[in-house]
């Protein structure tokens, strides 16, 4: 299917937050109570309309644990949007977000749009993290703020459009170079590559390549 | 619209592209999800019990055939010329391009984001299930020098099938448990790396098959000469350099030069089975392990506490000089007007002419004068040092697969010729070895071991088990994936200034990188606990071996070389005897069966008497 614009997102945070869970929520809308550790990085894709134009969301769900920073930190690059998640019922994984903010600055480049997420907005008898101290750290430190709930898909679908439009936005403002895939934007093919491999349905054609 | 790793469809990587009437099976395997789930739970290592059907792919799907499979590669895909029916016939693909198979990632989104040449993620597993032994694997893409990722990767767990008449000519059905991991790092196209992932394999149990019946024969081979000898008045046959080894051995020899037929013959009917590519294998059988390599990929075995062990030797252009060179000397047509087999300390220039220089031919291992003539202006056919070495300036590796069209730079000259796709086999006896509980093989493109030295690839590997305690049960069965990827990691570095770097600075690979990290431990375990390997009962076995001449097997017989290459045994042999002493009692039953089976480390010609032998076998029935 043909797009206006691909945008790249990174999903970070500490583990055990519901990074994988916030995915798949929003590509597959479906929630997986006991999901396994993500060991390296993990992949989903869905189109979503901005301003009347097609634009596809790939997003790079990374590993939590800290034996796997190293390599997470190589996911910044190139990417033009990262959601930077914290368990509003676990204070230590709102007290690493300035740690997360920081390797996010050093590696990504500078106009990498970074959304807050408090996420598991659902388990409200166990919250640790009030609501206002996530806009507070949102506002001082220049981020847009969301609480969700994969769970329940509160608030999914707009943290991740919400931090789109953000980049159109940028984008229309002439702040993203757009040719240069360094950051995270790609231009889509000029034309609908249906099936650009094989002739369209005919004999040959490869089962593979009817997704998306 | 939505595509993640864990819920594509199954699409094995280099599946045969499929007609449109096999669609409604490739969407029938698509529960991923399911299947993996249901697998999951007896993620057990016993070699019986480890579920393959989902393992095979949709290349066995469609390749049922066995007979088929080989002879006519061509048969399932007729209708793929339905195109072409006003005698215009379009070349179609032949292979599907895609990644290894138990990654699991099938739709062109997945693929293109493997390919990301910005952020070379390093893709790991995410349903450990494919995969036996909870083994490692990881992968990342070149920098930039070819779109797609040209390495490939395959494990295929499966079964040599025999029937057999018993005694009371009852036929019953025996199964030899096998494991197996290729590696190919392609070159100039993806497609004959994608080609060999799809179908080596195949043809190495093909192999196996057609001497199925003397692998699980009872006690040693000279039942097998005996036939031979009743029948045909065959008297001298050695009969007791035909080792099983030997057999397995052959199997992948024959395997490796029929994967090369296979991609010439298939290069000319169809597209994209271009290229070259490189192959090591690791088969996993009859408690033993046989390393096959043709090319420079490479297959380390690495101790916990003792240095890495080399099961492979990397053929590159300065590996093979001599082979190489001899071989231009004396075919000097396969050298057009512009190579020479002579080697020059410095290459003659013009003015050099009727001066004298230093040079060695290809009959010579030291140097000596000569004086220039023009014929000495051409160009050495074996040229560079290192990796910088080229076979007519042309090609870096020696051994492989394809090639067949690949001429060298701007002439009419044919690389084939000097290329082979003879593998090196070593043999690792596992159960001989009483192997360390957690000795793993580590089997890498040249991405890996160009930056990598095998001491550091061993010391990165324990350390990240180490961080992996037996305890912490969640992310235990993770330890091999993610040494896979930490050594992905060290050899790709990081971005910095323009530059992949390494973490001290050093330039980092740009090539692609494919990395296994199997560990032993389980199917030695398996090797040594269970009664037996096959379904014969090994326990039953006379105590006839085939003792090689020195009456013992001695470390340095566990690994062997077999085409030519310098032997790495006594290394091994030094650094497994302290592991030797313990362990070799509990094994007994197996000893008495391996011990059959150990070839002496000068066995090279019993190869040809043993195909001799099997041909002999093939051709002329038992009577």
């Amino acid at each position: 299917m043909s797009y206006a614009y691909l945008f790249k997102y990174i999903i970070i945070g500490d583990t055990g937050v519901g990074k994988s869970c916030l995915l798949l929520q929003f590509t597959d809308k479906r929630f997986q109570p006991v999901h396994d550790l993500t060991i390296g990085v993990e992949f989903g894709a869905r189109m979503i309309t901005i301003d009347g134009k097609q634009i596809k969301l790939q997003i790079w769900d990374t590993a939590g644990q800290e034996a796997f920073r190293s390599i997470t930190r190589s996911y910044y690059r190139g990417a033009a949007g990262a959601l930077l998640v914290y368990d509003i019922t676990r204070r230590d994984t709102f007290n690493h977000l300035t740690t997360w903010l920081e390797d996010a600055r050093q590696h990504s480049n500078s106009n990498m749009v970074i959304m807050l997420i408090g996420n598991k907005s659902d388990l409200e008898s166990r919250r640790e993290v009030k609501k206002e101290e996530g806009e507070v750290f949102a506002r001082e430190h220049g981020l847009i703020f969301m609480e969700t709930s994969a769970k329940t898909a509160a608030n999914v679908e707009e943290a991740f459009i919400n931090t789109a439009k953000e980049i159109y936005e940028k984008i229309q403002e002439g702040v993203f170079d757009i040719n240069n895939e360094a950051n995270g934007i790609k231009i889509g093919p000029q034309h609908s590559p249906t099936s650009p491999s094989s002739p369209s349905g005919g004999p040959g054609s490869s089962p593979g390549s009817g997704c998306c | 619209m939505i595509s993640r790793f864990k819920n594509a469809l199954l699409n094995a990587v280099g599946s045969p592209v499929q007609d449109s009437s096999n669609a409604s099976t490739v969407s029938g395997r698509g529960g991923g999800s399911s299947s993996s789930q249901s697998t999951s739970s007896s993620s057990s290592a016993v070699p019986h019990s480890y579920s393959t059907p989902h393992l095979n792919g949709n290349s066995e799907t469609s390749l049922t055939n066995k007979n088929a499979r080989l002879q006519q590669p061509q048969h399932h895909g007729s209708s793929d010329y339905s195109g072409g029916a006003n005698g215009y016939q379009e070349r179609v693909k032949r292979y599907e391009y895609g990644r290894p198979h138990f990654l699991q990632l099938s739709s062109p989104d997945e693929i293109a984001v493997t390919a990301d040449h910005i952020v070379r993620p390093i893709i790991v597993p995410r349903d450990l299930t494919h995969l036996p032994w909870e083994t490692g694997y990881a992968e990342t893409i070149n920098s930039g020098k070819s779109k797609v990722n040209e390495d490939q990767a395959r494990m295929h767990a499966g079964f040599v099938k025999l029937e057999i008449e018993d005694g009371e000519s009852e036929i019953k059905e025996v199964k030899i448990p096998y494991f197996y991991f290729g590696v190919f790092d392609g070159h100039a196209g993806p497609g004959a790396a994608v080609a060999a992932a799809a179908r080596l394999h195949l043809i190495i149990e093909d192999k196996l098959t057609e001497v199925g019946c003397h692998l699980c024969q009872e006690g040693p081979l000279c039942d097998f000469s005996l036939k031979q000898s009743k029948g045909k008045g065959v008297m001298w046959f050695p009969h007791t350099n035909i080792t099983k080894d030997s057999l397995i051995v052959g199997a992948l020899e024959s395997a490796f030069y029929e994967m090369d037929e296979l991609i010439r013959e298939e290069n000319l009917k169809y597209d994209g089975v271009n290229g070259g590519c490189t192959a090591v294998v690791c088969l996993f059988i009859l408690g033993k392990v046989f390393i096959a390599n043709a090319g420079d990929s490479r297959s380390i075995l690495c101790y916990r506490d003792l240095e890495p062990v080399p099961l492979s030797n990397d053929f590159t252009p300065e590996s093979e000089r001599a082979r190489i060179r001899l071989l231009a000397a004396q075919n000097p047509h396969l050298l057009g007007m512009d190579f020479t087999s002579n080697e020059y300390l410095r290459r003659p220039v013009k003015r050099d002419l009727g001066s004298k220089i230093l040079y060695r031919a290809a009959h010579m291992t030291g140097w000596a004068y000569k004086t220039a003539t023009v014929e000495d202006l051409k160009f050495p056919v074996v040229f560079g040092h290192g990796k910088r070495s080229r076979v007519l300036a042309t090609i870096g590796v020696t051994r492989g697969f394809g090639d067949h069209e690949l001429y060298a730079h701007s002439t009419a000259i044919k690389i084939k010729p000097f290329l082979t796709s003879q593998p090196e086999v070593k043999i690792l006896d596992l159960v001989e070895d009483s192997l360390l509980e957690d000795a793993v093989i580590v089997m890498g493109t040249d991405g890996l071991w160009d930056v990598t030295s095998n001491q550091t690839v061993s010391r990165i590997i324990f350390n990240t088990l180490d961080q992996f305690p037996q305890l912490d049960t969640g992310r235990y069965k993770y330890r091999y994936v993610s040494a896979a990827q930490d050594l992905v990691m060290y050899a790709r570095g990081k971005f910095q200034d323009r530059n992949w770097k390494m973490n001290d600075g050093s330039a980092a690979t740009i090539d692609d990188i494919s990395v296994f990290v199997i560990p032993l431990g389980p199917y030695y375990r398996d090797a040594v606990a269970q009664e037996s390997l096959t379904s014969i009962s090994l326990n039953s076995l006379p105590n006839t071996s085939l003792v090689s001449d020195n009456g013992s097997c001695s470390a340095d017989s566990e690994i062997q070389s077999r085409s030519g290459n310098e032997v790495n045994a006594n290394v091994l042999a030094s650094n497994t005897s302290a592991t030797n002493n313990n362990g070799v009692s509990s094994s007994s039953s197996f000893n008495n069966h391996n011990t059959d089976n150990v070839l002496n480390g000068d066995a090279d010609p019993s190869v040809e008497i043993v195909s001799e032998a099997i041909d002999l076998d093939m051709d002329e029935p038992n009577h």
